[in-house]
């Protein structure tokens, strides 16, 4: 079975600092995989532990931080065979729909039975790319998905955790599924997988090569800027001792009532 | 603000429909309906204020939701442009949401927190960087899609005196196939956070499952209900993911959230952040969540609790 597991590296964000303005300064963010997307690399190396001749590839749409090269090698460390970049500077800030329409064409290019994706990315959070590019491809497609129940070269059965029920489906393949964060516990790679990773090969495209038409400007992107905070008391006492306590009792007293 | 003429809305949640139309009413000159279910529940739908409902059929045991996506995305091609679609934040309405934009080549913003509208085009507001920051979207297509988060519009009454007569709209068999085997109600607490008045929380600072009792107990004390930050529900497992709070689970909007040991980190603040009153207890001084705090306690949580636990019994 041919998988592509969909992996996005975005800025870390304990490194991202707000200017006083309230724009983001990313300059000092290093790249890291956007978290929801090791659930999806671990369910793609469960998929191939079960069907035989199973590859895994990584496919990576997005600017500078796809030249990173210890971010690829975690990428490859995790599982993925190998790795197809897609990269370009304007896809630094590039939305979902625009992301999913790349994907969708190095899909193609590179054949596919399944596509996992994350719940969404780390930095935008749309969660939208997983079913716009099963849209795209015009294949089954599905989020949420809790648990892979059976797998088999032309038919998957899934489970998905829905806000009040569980549903139980078959998904005929080709498909592109997104997993949620529970589906799995990303395994931590050992020292051999990351020495491993170096020797993998790495596949990067550029837009030219994917010959896509351009793009429908559906949605823009404004500005990001930081939220305003909440204006809030800050009385903070300090120390355990009965009669702390009992200050702050009084104060959630009064809050309460 | 000026009003778009047509406003499509969609729930899958029969619980969330009051709200989408009441949504619907505020940002569009007319409010659409789709229902799929019974004829009452198109009812329904006038009751809340729908100026039509297109009624889709009761829904096939074996299909999915999104499987109407083919079929509400022709009618919204026949209807009058500008539209817009508003749906609610369920997994189903997400999905609806990029499979519409797709066949309808509409822009999609979801989880939207505030949303505007010349008449034409829609912006809308969503959190970016794990609630760091807000990314503000324009979207430019004749048709839009936009997903709205929690708490973003007031639920409509239902009024029994407002009725109407519900259009029926034949199945479009979608080209791909999923086939639901079987659906199943969700096993667990079926805990509603953002319905709770207070929410006693807990994080890292408890250091080991036994001791969420003592949250439990000042639960019971104040009437609150218990929820957490994202390690006690992801890493440690401790406590079901309907009950963590933060940017990727519920963002809910008590008059009290009093956190016990977390330590505050910006994705878990923007979900406490719709608390009318935010009240800590940690014992590092240092910890953020003071600074999002309206009152705090430094000190050890297993001596303040059982304190405070005390005080309200007594």
């Amino acid at each position: 079975m041919k998988i592509i597991v969909g992996c996005k590296l975005v800025p870390e964000e304990q490194d991202i600092t707000v200017q006083k303005d309230g724009t983001l300064d990313l300059s000092k963010a290093t790249p890291k995989i956007s978290q929801f997307d090791l659930n999806a690399i671990e369910a793609a190396v469960e998929i191939k532990a079960e069907i035989a001749d199973s590859t895994i590839t990584a496919l990576s749409v997005g600017g500078k931080y796809l030249d990173n090269t210890k971010a690829r090698k975690d990428i490859l460390s995790r599982g993925p065979d190998e790795l197809t970049s897609v990269i370009d500077e304007n896809l630094e800030t590039a939305l979902p729909h625009q992301t999913a329409r790349i994907m969708a064409a190095a899909a193609q290019k590179n054949g596919f039975d399944l596509i996992i994706c994350g719940d969404g990315s780390g930095d935008l959070y749309a969660q939208q790319v997983g079913i716009r590019l099963g849209a795209e491809l015009e294949v089954s497609t599905l989020n949420g998905v809790t648990k892979i129940v059976s797998v088999s070269n032309d038919l998957l059965v899934v489970e998905r955790a829905l806000e009040t029920e569980v549903e139980t489906l078959e998904v005929s393949l080709p498909a592109v599924i997104s997993v949620s964060p529970d589906i799995n516990v990303p395994t931590i790679p050992g020292m051999k997988s990351i020495l491993k990773a170096g020797k993998k090969p790495v596949n990067a495209m550029t837009l030219s090569d994917l010959g896509l038409a351009d793009d429908p400007a559906l949605v823009e992107l404004v500005e990001i800027k930081a939220a305003q905070k909440k204006d809030r008391k800050n009385i903070i006492i300090e120390g355990d001792g009965e009669d702390k306590i009992a200050e702050f009792v009084s104060h959630l007293r009064t809050i309460m009532n | 603000m000026s009003k778009i003429s047509n406003i499509w809305v969609f729930s899958d949640a029969e619980s969330r429909l009051p709200e989408v139309i009441a949504g619907g009413a505020e940002l569009g000159e007319k409010v659409s309906a789709f229902v799929i279910g019974s004829q009452d529940q198109a009812t329904q739908a006038f009751s809340y204020g729908a100026d039509a409902v297109y009624h889709l059929g009761e829904m096939d045991s074996a299909r999915i939701v999104e499987a109407y996506a083919d079929t509400m995305a022709k009618v919204i091609e026949e209807g009058d442009k500008p539209a817009m679609i508003l749906l609610p934040g369920t997994k189903r309405c997400k999905a609806l949401a990029s499979l519409l934009g797709v066949k309808l080549n509409a822009g999609v913003v979801t989880e939207a927190s505030e949303i505007t509208s010349d008449g034409n085009a829609v912006q809308a507001k969503h959190m970016v960087y794990g609630g760091l920051a807000l990314g503000d979207e324009k979207i430019a297509s004749p048709i839009s899609i936009v997903v709205f988060g929690g708490g973003v519009f007031q639920p409509a009454e239902a009024d029994a005196s407002k009725t109407g007569e519900a259009v029926s709209v034949d199945f479009i068999e979608p080209k791909t196939s999923i086939k639901c085997i079987e659906r199943q109600p969700k096993q667990g607490s079926s805990v509603d956070l953002n319905k709770a008045k207070r929410i006693v929380a807990v994080g890292r600072g408890i250091a080991k499952q036994e001791d969420i009792k003592l949250a439990e107990g000042l639960c019971s004390a104040i009437e609150a209900e218990l929820g957490c930050s994202r390690p006690i529900a992801e890493s440690e497992k401790w406590m079901e993911r309907e009950r963590y709070i933060g940017i990727s689970g519920v963002m809910p909007k008590p008059e009290l959230y009093l956190a016990l040991g977390i330590s505050g980190q910006v994705q878990h603040m923007v979900g406490a952040n719709g608390a009318q009153y935010i009240v800590a207890v940690n014992k590092d001084k240092n910890a953020p969540i003071f600074d999002y705090a309206d009152y705090g306690i430094v000190g050890d949580l297993y001596t303040i609790v059982p304190a405070i636990v005390d005080a309200f019994k007594g």
